[in-house]
């Protein structure tokens, strides 16, 4: 009713058998792997442990989950699109004949050497706060649901500056070209060169959390280029038919030309995008950015030792009840089902030593979940 | 007792520590997603700083640069009409014909340039990066001799009179063969025509032991003839031209004049003027240019530094004028979006 009338997306949570067709029928079903049984998990999309863990799974893992996702998605249209905008600038000057600007093993290698790994490695490990203030915050789930990190205009923005950055690329390298007898092969590599700089750097400028690892992927990335492009251009096979870029790297780190212009090109191009972050965090911040600057000084208490000292996470409250659990205590003997169960005689047969034979009842109704995964009958 | 196991969510349990069978993966920082992480946070202290930084690099640099670049003296002559005679109508039909294209004209030396002084021709409007064209070209041919016949790619420059053309294709045929000498108080100045290729093409990509062959031969010659018993590593002008340019309008090095010209020296220049771009509307035109340590002139890069440099100076100034205008406290829970409107969202 929720899912067709009110048209939200529905999560549902449960344990037992009864839950399977309420798990298979939300949007997003979750089960609780325990005493009942193993029929919600084999269920569900995602299956927990103990029911308080929900809370992690959507403030914490969820939110994440939603903050990477748009950042890969928007990344990759980016990178793509920069990448083959600068190429597109350079269709007007060839007279429309449809002369290609890059080499042909640049075009392929770009999106599976030079720009792949950082994207993987933001979408493992970024974090816009820690898992402890999203439980703190948990106002700032409503980020996700109402779309806030992929809206039309955060793409349309993406798009805009990466028009912007394309047309730097293409016009800062070529008219300053003009006066030198360098070919179209040696202005392409010098291109490609500043577009695989910008985009990788470009991404470090999105992260919120950096690690060892993004500044691996993002150097490792761009060294790939630089030794790809050293033996790339070093060797002269047989294979190749038209031998274009053989030997225009080295040519062109021998000018001063180079390293001028690789200064010069990342930063014009990041320039736009530098001051639209600053601008955007200082009038229009989100809200994980305000929570960010309220608990900088903190330090992150991540790692393992902090967790062993339970005393120091739990409120007045919960630390009362979690002594309380402690103690000694009788088992409830309810198990949830109003009727007879199969669960409750061996359950507490077994806690007594005494064995109690599976009713045959039961015994079918578990054969027959394999293939049509309904609610048993209760008798 | 059932025990549980803890799939999915990685939050760590610290109950499930005291039992003693627990499923739990094994820990590990990465999988946990718990690395040391740097957590940069964009502060305006952070943005002024950064923008100050840029300025402070980029304005000396390209202050250099225009230096350079200000430096570098430059002759251009564009001569394609001027070197038409006067009372020629058609203008394709005259470069087509075996008239005498000697041309005479002076130019004029206004500032001091040292040596060496490189001697280039720009065309424009001429495609050299059209998609057919660059296409046209056999490298398998220039580099090997026995590789004559690997035409396949040079279509329609690829055989004349059913043998093989070497060098094959577009580009090669249409050799610029506009020549250019230069005489000064009636004592020639030679220019230097060795060199002006990029060594790794003489060494690696034009034979030593390819000549050319059948060149020209065909009924439509596109411009100049090889000589054939000079290998094509040696011959420079063709791999000059060969190196397809990105742009429409480009120069290619003819070669250099290794003597200083003084200021106020007048410098008399024969040329033949035999390349037709008239067909098509280019230009034509002599440069000579001396060098900076960033190359030819241009002034684009020392500008582009200032303006980056200037903007970046200019940010910085807005930025703190705009701090102190209208400050927000870092970290200010008041603006949180659930404090500025309660309730509702």
């Amino acid at each position: 009713m929720v899912k067709k009338g009110a048209r939200k997306i529905t999560l549902s949570i449960g344990d037992g058998a009864n839950d399977v067709s309420m798990i298979q029928a939300a949007h997003v079903g979750i089960g609780i792997s325990g005493m009942e049984g193993m029929q919600a998990v084999m269920a569900s999309d995602f299956a927990i442990a103990q029911f308080r863990y929900l809370a992690d799974l959507l403030l914490v893992h969820g939110r994440w989950s939603y903050l990477r996702i748009c950042k890969v998605v928007i990344y990759f249209f980016y990178k793509n699109l920069t990448f083959t905008l600068t190429q597109f600038w350079f269709t007007f000057q060839t007279g429309f004949s449809g002369q290609r600007f890059y080499d042909d093993w640049f075009q392929s290698l770009y999106n599976v050497i030079f720009t792949a790994l950082p994207v993987i490695i933001v979408g493992l490990f970024d974090k816009d706060v820690s898992s402890s203030l999203s439980k703190k915050y948990p106002e700032l789930y409503m980020e996700g649901i109402k779309n806030v990190f992929f809206k039309w205009k955060v793409v349309a923005i993406w798009a805009f500056f990466s028009v912007y950055q394309s047309l730097i690329f293409f016009y800062f390298v070529s008219t300053t070209n003009l006066r030198k007898i360098f070919g179209l092969w040696d202005v392409s590599t010098m291109a490609f060169t500043c577009v695989v700089i910008t985009v990788n750097l470009r991404l470090l400028m999105i992260c919120n959390s950096i690690t060892r690892w993004h500044y691996i992927s993002v150097g490792g990335s761009i060294l790939a280029w630089f030794i790809f492009i050293f033996i790339y251009s070093g060797i002269s096979t047989p294979y190749d038919r038209q031998e274009n870029i053989y030997f225009v790297i080295y040519v062109l780190m021998s000018t001063f030309y180079f390293y001028i212009m690789l200064l010069l090109v990342p930063a014009a191009a990041l320039f736009c995008d530098f001051v639209y972050q600053g601008v955007q965090r200082w009038f229009f911040p989100y809200d994980y950015q305000i929570i960010q600057e309220m608990h900088r000084d903190e330090v992150d208490n991540t790692g393992r030792a902090q967790l062993l000292e339970v005393g120091n996470q739990l409120t007045p409250a919960e630390a009362r009840s979690y002594a309380i659990s402690q103690l000694p205590r009788e088992l409830s003997k309810h198990t949830g089902f109003a009727f007879d169960s199969p669960g409750y005689e061996s359950f507490f047969a077994a806690q007594l030593g005494v064995y109690a034979p599976p009713k045959a009842w039961d015994v079918a109704r578990r054969a027959s979940m394999r293939s049509k995964p309904k609610i048993g009958h209760k008798k | 007792m059932a025990s549980s196991s803890a799939a999915g969510a990685g939050s760590t349990d610290p109950t499930a520590a005291r039992r003693n069978n627990t499923k739990r993966p094994k820990y590990s920082k990465f999988t946990q997603q718990e690395l040391p992480a740097c957590k940069p946070i964009l502060t305006p202290r952070a943005v002024i700083s950064a923008f100050l930084l840029v300025s402070v690099v980029f304005v000396p640099i390209g202050v250099a640069a225009l230096i350079a670049s200000r430096k570098v003296v430059e002759i251009v002559y564009r001569y394609e009409s001027k070197c038409i005679p006067p009372n020629v109508t058609d203008k394709v039909a005259y470069i087509q014909s075996s008239a005498d294209k000697t041309c005479k004209f002076s130019l004029h030396v206004e500032k001091h340039m040292k040596s060496p002084i490189y001697v280039y021709y720009q065309l424009d409007n001429f495609y050299q990066n059209h998609r057919r064209y660059v296409k046209s070209r056999s490298d398998e041919q220039l580099r090997d001799p026995g590789e004559e016949d690997s035409t396949s790619a040079c279509k329609p420059e690829d055989t004349a009179n059913g043998k093989a053309i070497v060098p094959c294709g577009l580009i090669a045929w249409s050799l610029f063969n506009d020549t250019y000498s230069f005489s000064r108080d009636n004592h020639n100045l030679t220019v230097n025509k060795k060199g002006i290729s990029w060594k790794s093409d003489r060494e690696h990509k034009f034979g030593k032991n390819v000549f050319p062959k059948n060149f020209q031969n065909s009924s439509i010659k596109g411009g100049a003839s090889l000589n054939e018993s000079i290998p094509l590593s040696e011959q420079e002008d063709l791999i000059v031209w060969m190196r397809t340019a990105a742009l429409p309008t480009f120069r290619k090095l003819y070669g250099k004049i290794e003597v200083d010209l003084n200021e106020g020296d007048s410098i008399n220049v024969t040329l033949q003027n035999k390349y037709n771009t008239y067909s098509f509307n280019g230009r034509k035109k002599l440069v000579l240019s001396t060098t900076s340590w960033l190359g030819g002139k241009n002034d684009f890069l020392g500008i582009a530094y200032l303006t980056v440099g200037g903007l970046c100076f200019f940010l910085a100034l807005a930025f703190t004028i705009v701090y102190f205008v209208k400050p927000r406290q870092l970290g200010d829970p008041t603006y949180l979006s659930w404090n500025r409107n309660p309730g509702g969202h």
